[in-house]
């Protein structure tokens, strides 16, 4: 049963897959331009040069061809060159991504450890004064245009205060061999002999990035979690367990918030495409040197290769993200086990 | 717990008049209409009201600070800006584009999404199925991604994001609208209805509809508070309106260079575009916590 499931979500997975490829290629022709250039990022090519390109793209062929061609040269790595900087756009993505990965990661831990609690809180005490601020402190978070926030806790902290730096990683002063992209484990793993005073530099830069960013995902939580919860608080199996003995905690965590967090996990898929949207304005306040600064960069040069692969890039990771906690869902909920169909 | 509500005229009240009864009693629900009004109206007649032209420069009162300020001058209510037009009447012309447009997409999103949705609802087989897969990829696409996807194609403009953003809330609207129809076919009342010889145009047209408007208010305002805030933000990042609009998302980021010398340029646009999603997103819990309570009574 689970594994007709799972080849079901497969075969979704590759439905997408070929219809995101599909948005993609046709790119090439929707932008302003030559096909040719905006497949390859070369931006004049030469006459020893342009009858190869028309032979490899197949630009002389049909669509389907094309399309073929365009999907070979994706699954070869061969995504065209940035038009800005002339270098691969795969190595350009692979140089930035981690970045951003690691300011969405962090962020997405902090919205749990104070999300989920703070929402419990909300739940259980609703009519009490706690709970009505914690659900008024959310709606507030979740109103925030994520800019205007930024650029406040900028005012405060870092102009105001001058706690904390407004931008990059790392200061200039430390250099740091870039073997995973991700700054802290790069850090702890370069052996440079300042490591403990790099270590304290990147956190006092990450901070106020992962902090701003965390603001939406943490009140969605906390309204996920607290509206979850008390709808499961009024079911009779809380009132049986109730009855059984079980002391107050243990109904809680055994039986409200086991199942309270299943919807919480099932709403979160939807979130994270307007995670990754705030990401990109993130990084462009506070300089963050990750997709969607790049991203961002990129359309103000009209560099067309980079948005075509950051397209295929970040909504990957999207459509990844969605169907991983789809299926732990399933796993995890008897229930949606049973109406795999549906 | 049920209670015998014989004597409470309550339930001799219609629907929407019990849904208001419960609306009322929540303040901050209220609170956030008077606002949402409040933004309606400046949205509408904003333009009649403002004491100067926005986009009028007064080379001779430049960046001057809000009025209550020492340096502050009282014909500018809150100050000017960079090129001496007065902030007081931008901000309220910035209702018109950013509320008032936000409004419109929302609303453009809400028709287009409620054809879809209802042929996606209504329909069964391979045409559902493959109309699911579709939702879910463009679900997937971040909206400011579509967004600068549509700018590379069409190129910068207020216009252009208009499109994308409505492109980018189609797929919530056309989702929850599928859902509630889905729902919908599933109750007893449909199939007694489909028995006494209703076609699904008829199902359509007196069981389904009446029971989902609830939902459709609800889906529009939380695609209208997504809306501003997406305008906003493509305001600020230069993708949508173009100088010298004054939209708020445009004049925060207009404002980015003086982040010194006049704070305040930078935090009251914000707090506008902060306080119209606030009182959106107040309507919108207000509403659903009263459309729980007139369920549960």
């Amino acid at each position: 049963m689970i594994w007709y499931y799972l080849i079901r979500r497969l075969f979704l997975l590759s439905f997408v897959f070929f219809a995101l490829t599909c948005f993609a290629f046709s790119l090439g022709y929707l932008f302003p331009g030559d096909p040719l250039v905006n497949f390859s990022g070369i931006s004049q090519p030469d006459d020893e040069l342009l009858p190869v390109l028309v032979q490899q793209y197949r630009l002389e062929q049909g669509y389907l061809q094309q399309y073929l061609a365009f999907l070979q040269r994706i699954l070869q790595g061969d995504w065209g060159l940035s038009l800005a900087s002339q270098q691969p756009v795969l190595h350009e993505i692979i140089r930035v991504f981690p970045a951003t990965l690691e300011l969405v990661s962090y962020a997405l831990f902090i919205s749990f450890v104070l999300g989920v609690p703070l929402g419990l809180i909300a739940a259980i005490k609703a009519n009490h004064w706690t709970g009505r601020a914690i659900s008024s402190i959310a709606l507030l978070g979740y109103s925030l245009p994520i800019f205007w926030w930024a650029l406040l806790m900028i005012m405060l902290f870092s102009i105001g205060l001058g706690w904390l730096p407004t931008s990059g990683r790392i200061s200039v002063l430390y250099e740091i061999p870039v073997t995973t992209g991700f700054m802290l484990p790069d850090i702890l793993m370069s052996g440079q002999t300042y490591w403990q005073a790099a270590l304290q530099d990147a956190i006092r830069h990450l901070w106020l990035p992962a902090f701003v960013l965390a603001t939406y995902p943490t009140t969605v939580m906390i309204r996920f979690t607290r509206d979850a919860m008390l709808s499961v608080w009024q079911q009779s199996y809380i009132k049986t367990a109730r009855a059984k003995g079980l002391s107050r905690s243990q109904v809680l965590y055994r039986h409200g918030l086991r199942n309270a967090m299943l919807p919480v996990l099932r709403q979160l898929g939807l979130q994270f495409s307007t995670l990754v949207t705030l990401a990109m304005i993130t990084e462009l306040i506070f300089s963050w040197p990750g997709i969607g600064l790049w991203l961002l960069d990129s359309i103000n040069q009209r560099n067309y290769p980079a948005i075509q692969g950051g397209l295929l890039v970040i909504s990957s990771l999207v459509i990844l993200v969605n169907i991983l906690l789809d299926i732990l869902y399933t796993l995890l909920n008897p229930l949606a086990r049973k109406q795999v169909h549906g | 717990m049920a209670k015998f509500q014989w004597l409470q005229q309550k339930d001799e009240l219609g629907p929407l008049s019990q849904l208001w009864h419960s609306f009322r009693q929540q303040h901050a629900a209220v609170l956030g209409l008077i606002l949402f009004g409040f933004f309606a109206l400046i949205a509408v007649f904003g333009p009649l009201i403002t004491p100067y032209d926005p986009y009028l420069q007064n080379p001779d009162a430049v960046l001057l600070p809000p009025s209550w300020d020492d340096a502050g001058d009282v014909r500018y209510l809150l100050g000017t800006d960079d090129l001496g037009r007065d902030q007081f009447s931008r901000l309220i012309k910035g209702a018109s584009y950013t509320f008032g447009i936000a409004f419109m997409t929302a609303l453009g999103a809400l028709l287009l999404g409620f054809l879809l949705g209802v042929l996606a609802g209504m329909s069964k087989g391979f045409r559902a199925s493959a109309f699911n897969h579709v939702l879910d990829l463009a679900l997937t696409i971040p909206s400011l991604l579509l967004a600068i996807i549509i700018v590379a194609i069409l190129g910068p403009g207020l216009v252009n994001t208009i499109w994308a953003i409505m492109l980018a809330l189609l797929p919530q609207f056309v989702h929850g609208i599928r859902n509630s129809i889905l729902q919908q076919l599933e109750q007893d009342y449909v199939i007694a209805y489909r028995l006494d010889g209703a076609n699904n145009w008829q199902i359509l047209r007196y069981v389904i509809l009446p029971n989902t408007w609830e939902q459709l208010t609800v889906l529009f305002s939380m695609a209208l508070s997504t809306a501003i805030l997406d305008i906003a933000a493509l305001g600020f990042l230069g993708l949508g309106a173009q100088s010298p609009a004054a939209e708020w998302g445009l004049m925060v980021a207009e404002a980015l260079d003086l982040i010194y010398l006049s704070p305040w340029s930078i935090a009251l646009p914000g707090l506008l575009i902060f306080v119209a999603v606030l009182s959106v997103n107040l309507v919108s819990d207000g509403l659903r916590t009263a459309m729980r309570k007139r369920q549960e009574s």
